[in-house]
């Protein structure tokens, strides 16, 4: 399970958010590089499709793949009332001819996304880590080089942090705790939620920007 | 305090710049430094005279060592120091530093640590310091420069309180650091909200769902060159990479594209086991295409394993040959059909010469076998789903090859031939496999040997075939129970199955978990 949220920021103050994720993360940021491949299944596996995405991280000059299938989400009013959403994930590390597999099963290429911008990494009560994202569509078919912006000005945020059923809430309170601490900066919600910007955003990042915020006092 | 250590200081410096500067009279008297330097000193020296004692006898004789006599020393020494830091606490919080913590590590180090007096360079700059500050201020009586000195001060402490409280005002304008919404804040436009809405319903539909980020069906061939890491992903990965990419490109992928393309691929890499068996009076074609030059046929390791597998096989397909006759003749036959099928999209040319090559060694065993067996109505209605299905050709090569046998399916009449002409123009050569058989089902072996060419699609399907039946049997049954299913798809399932067994003969899970989704 996992317990995630997204939010968007232009890409202007994608730097002030670099700066505010570093100093309250502690952690360097790493670069992210991910080609996202979004398969599904064909109706030979059943009678409802089922999708897998097989994410091939492009950052280490071996590319490593994963794949990763995001179930349902929880439900209910209890989860209503959470700002973060709580849904079931299963992640594992795969060799490279997880595709090859995958097609021989009989799923198929849905649609594909290259991922490229930053995350961070940390322990905040619960492991959660947050990435800022540059999406990109490739017109062509998995022609990396000619990947364009989905979005150009515009980039996403998606803070999450690994659950268990036992400890959701905590992981969710973990979560939510630390995404005020984002607010100035952007609206965090569940996926499915249309944020829009935050009206603070320009006087924040000016703020983070500024000469004074580098200074030891 | 501060106060009165300026006094001190001016005293001092009214006395006489020369002396060294003394604190306070009435805060010696409080701290009592004589008396604690006294005690510290005599606490000092009973230390170091214990340790002389006691040293030389622990290192002598180990056993006289009198832990009591010791012990009782070293609490004499502790209610000591216990004593002065009492006194030292009460006055001099504010002014002194003692240490909780003394162990070997740090002892050398803390009477550095502790000492106030200043570094030379340190010392140094704060008298030039001072000189510059109170130079303006040296010449004036006492009084005047201790309120030159305080309002100094106090002009520096406004100046402060103004900046802060600028802060705080600005702070409050921007709303930072509070968590209510600030009022002052100017809305954004309506136009610039509605497009900011739409850019992110935008990017979050392309990352959560995917829309706007489908390829439509007619762009969806994979470029002449991948990026790396799909080149790796994709590649058959024994070894053969296709000789030209170009041809892959062409296909028209489809719904079934990319899987049946990767899966044959796959299939065709290491599809090693050419069933041999039985006798053939058939000549094989002295022309097979051996110029590929990343074909299994040219290297040598691949040659050596299917060996066992074909000895195998061969007797596997002697039995299966028996026991596929008649009643599972119609099974076969959609086997065929669907291999062909599924295998026709995805074939790309390296897979064809490979299949070539283990023709080219197997061509007799398998012509016998297939051709004894008649085609069903089935399989002719199936054909135009076919054809209809599949638009491309694979490559110039196998366009001739179809000519070729056009030009001996002449010897055939029937509606079955013409629908084979007419299907050979259309399709490729693997669509031509069904229509043989169906054209010579009720012919005997000896024409359709004669047949010749021994046209590489018959030959691939053959193989086909036998790689089917090297499977097990049972799957072999459920394959006749899905023939009802028709349909394009659950062939594609069927040729999978079937080239997931062959290849993966350790990954016995396959078709045992697939045979109860069936």
């Amino acid at each position: 399970m996992e317990c995630v949220v997204q939010g968007i920021i232009e890409a202007q103050h994608v730097e002030a958010l670099e700066i505010l994720l570093q100093g309250l993360s502690g952690v360097p940021r790493e670069h992210f590089k991910i080609h996202e491949l979004c398969l599904k299944s064909g109706p030979n596996l059943g009678a409802v499709s089922s999708e897998v995405r097989l994410l091939c991280n492009l950052e280490r000059p071996e590319p490593s793949w994963t794949v990763r299938h995001i179930g349902g989400a929880m439900r209910g009013p209890g989860a209503e009332q959470l700002s973060v959403l709580v849904r079931t994930t299963t992640e594992s590390k795969v060799s490279k001819n997880a595709l090859r597999f995958f097609y021989a099963l009989g799923y198929k290429l849905d649609h594909e996304l290259l991922k490229v911008g930053f995350m961070f990494h940390f322990h905040r009560v619960a492991l959660i880590t947050v990435t800022v994202t540059s999406t990109n569509k490739m017109p062509k078919l998995h022609v990396i080089e000619e990947a364009i912006p989905v979005t150009p000005g515009m980039q996403l945020v998606e803070v999450s942090a690994p659950a268990t059923a036992d400890n959701y809430n905590e992981v969710v309170a973990a979560v939510s705790s630390f995404c005020e601490y984002l607010a100035p900066l952007l609206h965090l919600s569940k996926p499915g939620h249309l944020t829009g910007l935050v009206p603070t955003v320009a006087a924040a990042a000016a703020s983070l920007m500024s000469k004074g915020s580098g200074q030891v006092l | 305090m501060a106060t009165e250590n300026v006094q001190g200081q001016a005293q001092a410096q009214a006395q006489a710049q020369v002396q060294a500067e003394k604190l306070n009279q009435a805060l010696q008297h409080q701290l009592n430094l004589e008396g604690v330097r006294t005690r510290a000193l005599d606490l000092f020296n009973t230390i170091s005279r214990l340790l002389e004692i006691f040293d030389p006898i622990s290192r002598a004789n180990p056993n006289l060592r009198k832990w009591q006599d010791i012990l009782g020393q070293f609490s004499m020494v502790n209610l000591e120091l216990f004593h002065i830091v009492e006194e030292v606490k009460k006055v001099s919080k504010a002014f002194v530093v003692h240490p909780k913590n003394v162990n070997a590590e740090n002892s050398t180090i803390l009477p550095v640590m502790l000492s106030s007096k200043l570094l030379p360079e340190m010392e140094s700059e704060e008298t030039s310091m001072k000189e510059k500050l109170l130079h303006s201020l040296s010449h004036l009586p006492v009084s005047t420069q201790i309120e030159r000195l305080k309002s100094r001060i106090d002009m520096i402490a406004a100046a402060c309180d103004g900046a802060s409280k600028a802060i705080a005002d600005a702070r409050k304008a921007y709303g930072l650091g509070s968590r209510q919404v600030p009022s002052m804040v100017p809305p954004i436009d309506k136009v610039q909200a509605a497009k900011i809405q739409e850019q992110e319903k935008l990017l979050k539909a392309a990352v959560n769902v995917g829309d706007g980020l489908r390829i439509p069906g007619d762009q969806k061939h994979l470029p002449s060159v991948l990026p790396a890491h799909l080149v790796d992903a994709l590649s058959s990965g024994d070894g053969v990479h296709p000789k030209n990419p170009q041809a892959i490109s062409t296909n028209n992928i489809g719904t079934q594209g990319t899987a049946i393309q990767n899966s044959y691929t796959q299939f065709g890499g290491r599809s090693v086991p050419s069933p041999s068996g039985g006798t053939s009076s058939i000549d094989n074609t002295s022309a097979s295409p051996l110029p590929y030059a990343n074909s299994p046929r040219s290297g040598t390791g691949m040659m050596n394993v299917p060996s066992p597998q074909q000895q195998s096989q061969q007797q596997q397909q002697h039995q299966r040959q028996k026991l596929m006759q008649l009643p599972q003749h119609q099974q076969q036959l959609i086997s065929q059909q669907q291999l062909r099928q599924s295998a026709s999209p995805g074939l790309s040319q390296n897979a064809v010469p490979q299949l070539h090559d283990f023709q080219v060694q197997n061509q007799q065993k398998f012509q016998q076998a297939q051709f004894s067996q008649p085609q069903s109505h089935q399989q002719l209605q199936n054909r135009p789903l076919q054809s209809a299905h599949i638009q491309h050709n694979i490559g110039q090569s196998q366009m001739s090859q179809a000519n070729q046998l056009r030009s001996h399916l002449g010897q055939y009449t029937g509606t079955a031939s013409t629908a084979l002409f007419n299907a050979a123009q259309a399709s490729t050569n693997s669509q031509m496999m069904p229509n043989m058989p169906a054209a010579i089902s009720s012919q005997s072996i000896l024409p359709r040997m004669q047949l010749g060419q021994r046209s590489h699609p018959s030959q691939m399907l053959n193989e086909q075939m036998f790689n089917m039946g090297a499977t097990n049997s049972a799957n072999m049954a459920q394959m006749q129970q899905q023939q009802q299913f028709g349909g394009v798809l659950t062939n594609t399932q069927n040729l999978q199955q079937g080239l997931v067994n062959l290849q993966n003969p350790q990954n016995s899970n396959y078709p045992q978990q697939r045979q109860p989704q069936q």
